[in-house]
């Protein structure tokens, strides 16, 4: 079973640390939500693992084979069409251009687009078109480990409820592990396994929440419950500036690692 | 998309490209017959019409005086123009990729595109003496720096959140080249291109006038030297002529073609 296992992760911008002692946990079938107000290095931490970073100082294990990501706009390659930008992945891996074409048609397809979008220019779709594109190209690589940047907050409810479901069917028809930032807790409470709390000054992680009730099983009054409780926490409460309060910064002594053990 | 859809979809852009030349061609018409009316307050001494121009121009032509003095200039200009093109798209590229060099070169920029190409005219013709080098080297040196900065704009330019999808996604560096760096840097390069182009006609013409004895420039100070108003105005004609049709049905269209992601869908 792929996993991922960071530990003792700290990163600095010139003099200012963004993380300090990061550590979490990721096992393949499993979506962690990191939730957590603006600038706690939600992002920063999510670049790391997509290794589009460096990070000043980590012990990170990987098993995942094949990662994808879904940023926060779609950032889709304004020169390509539809159908392009799917196949954008499976073009890097070597997928014959007639089957790469093929695949792309079908999960556009699944994503609700119409045949004849397939053709047109990231300008030509509307905002939730190019979302789907973009999701549509994450999945079209068959990744085993999803990682999402915010990528429903600009949306209406009722295409954030359909990509939910396309999200869904993904970790159990494929059992990808997702690692998804937001800081909608609805949304975490409704996708996520587990909710790690992060906090900025430094970035770090101050609380963890395990979700037991099966994806299935949540309806929106759950959801909706489940969150009032977590609302309720006193990390989160602070965390999100509701309540005065401080969160002791606890980083844990530990060796001057080697980079060989977990 | 079938290969009949994208012929269909060639075809119409071929037609509506080509029917939009008629705005142009209304345009040019209204100049020639305000220049006809100058024609004929002035007198043909001092500004023949269009209709004696184009008469003079076809005659010149027909004597076999005006084809091969065009192909010189023609071949002077395109090696010039090759040259700037290909040294300054390559160096500008080059120095896109790093800031330092980027700064260093935009005053160097500045510099080049200021100085007139009449000050390098005279530094070639000390350097080259009269001879076909002296108008290449002019016309390098004055569409160099507008090859240069375009690539270097192009280059700097780069969005680093579609670099970021590029290596998320584990693209090959010779990806990363056709389907990330090329796309982005040919929308800055062919404007910069055509305006190159039309830098080159221009300055070739001028450095013949002053260099040379042969080609359009030799040809435009040969008919001053006689007075002769309507060829003079023949080969201005004539170089506009090549000029429009050059930028008009070869650069534009594939400009057209290459960013077609950027324009509005028609009407």
């Amino acid at each position: 079973m792929s996993e991922l296992h960071i530990r003792h992760l700290y990163h600095r911008y010139g003099v200012t640390e963004v993380l300090a002692d990061v550590g979490l946990d990721l096992y393949a079938g499993e979506t962690l939500a990191l939730v957590g107000p603006s600038g706690c290095g939600k992002s920063t931490l999510l670049h790391i693992i997509a290794g589009l970073l460096t990070p000043s100082e980590v012990v990170m294990q990987s098993t995942f084979r094949g990662l994808a990501c879904v940023f926060q706009e779609p950032r889709l390659m304004p020169w390509k069409t539809t159908a392009d930008n799917i196949a954008l992945g499976l073009k890097a891996l070597g997928v014959p251009k007639t089957a790469r074409q093929r695949q792309a048609a079908a999960l556009a397809q699944r994503m609700g687009l119409a045949p004849e979008d397939l053709a047109k220019y990231p300008h030509e779709l509307s905002g939730g078109m190019q979302s789907r594109v973009s999701l549509a190209r994450a999945l079209a690589i068959k990744p085993d480990l999803l990682l999402l940047d915010e990528p429903f907050s600009a949306l209406d409810i009722g295409l954030k409820a359909e990509l939910y479901r396309q999200l869904e069917e993904q970790v159990q028809q494929q059992g990808t592990a997702v690692l998804m930032i937001t800081h909608d807790l609805m949304e975490a409470v409704r996708l996520a396994d587990r909710i790690l709390m992060m906090v900025p000054d430094p970035g770090r992680m101050v609380y963890e929440f395990t979700l037991q009730q099966p994806q299935a099983e949540r309806s929106s009054t759950w959801v909706y419950q489940t969150t009032a409780e977590l609302m309720q926490v006193r990390e989160v409460r602070i965390g999100f500036g509701l309540d005065e309060g401080e969160l002791p910064v606890q980083i844990s002594h530990h060796e001057q690692h080697s980079g060989c053990s977990v | 998309m079938s290969p009949l859809r994208s012929l269909h979809n060639a075809l119409g852009a071929t037609l509506a490209y080509l029917w939009s030349g008629w705005g142009a061609v209304a345009s040019i018409l209204l100049f020639c017959a305000l220049w006809e009316l100058g024609g004929r307050v002035y007198g043909d001494l001092v500004l023949p019409g269009p209709v004696a121009t184009l008469q003079q121009l076809s005659g010149m032509f027909d004597s076999g005086q005006a084809l091969p003095e065009l192909i010189i200039s023609a071949r002077r200009a395109l090696y010039g123009l090759g040259l700037a093109l290909g040294i300054g798209t390559l160096l500008g590229l080059l120095a896109g990729r790093s800031m330092t060099a980027a700064m260093m070169s935009r005053p160097l920029v500045t510099l080049l595109l200021g100085m007139p190409p009449i000050a390098w005219l005279v530094l070639a013709m000390l350097w080259f003496g009269m001879g076909d080098a002296t108008p290449v080297f002019t016309v390098f040196i004055a569409c160099f720096p507008i090859a240069f900065a375009g690539a270097m704009q192009g280059g700097r330019t780069l969005d680093n959140k579609l670099k970021d999808v590029a290596l998320a996604y584990r693209l090959p560096w010779r990806m990363l080249l056709t389907d990330l760096y090329l796309p982005h840097i040919t929308s800055y390069l062919f404007p910069a291109w055509i305006t190159a182009l039309g830098t080159s006609w221009k300055v070739v013409v001028m450095a013949e006038l002053l260099t040379t004895v042969d080609g359009v420039g030799a040809a435009l100070a040969v008919s001053r030297a006689q007075l002769d108003t309507a060829s003079s105005l023949g080969w201005i004609v004539a170089v506009l002529g090549l000029l429009l049709a050059f930028e008009y049905l070869l650069l534009e269209p594939i400009k057209r073609r290459v960013e077609r992601w950027r324009t509005e869908p028609g009407p």
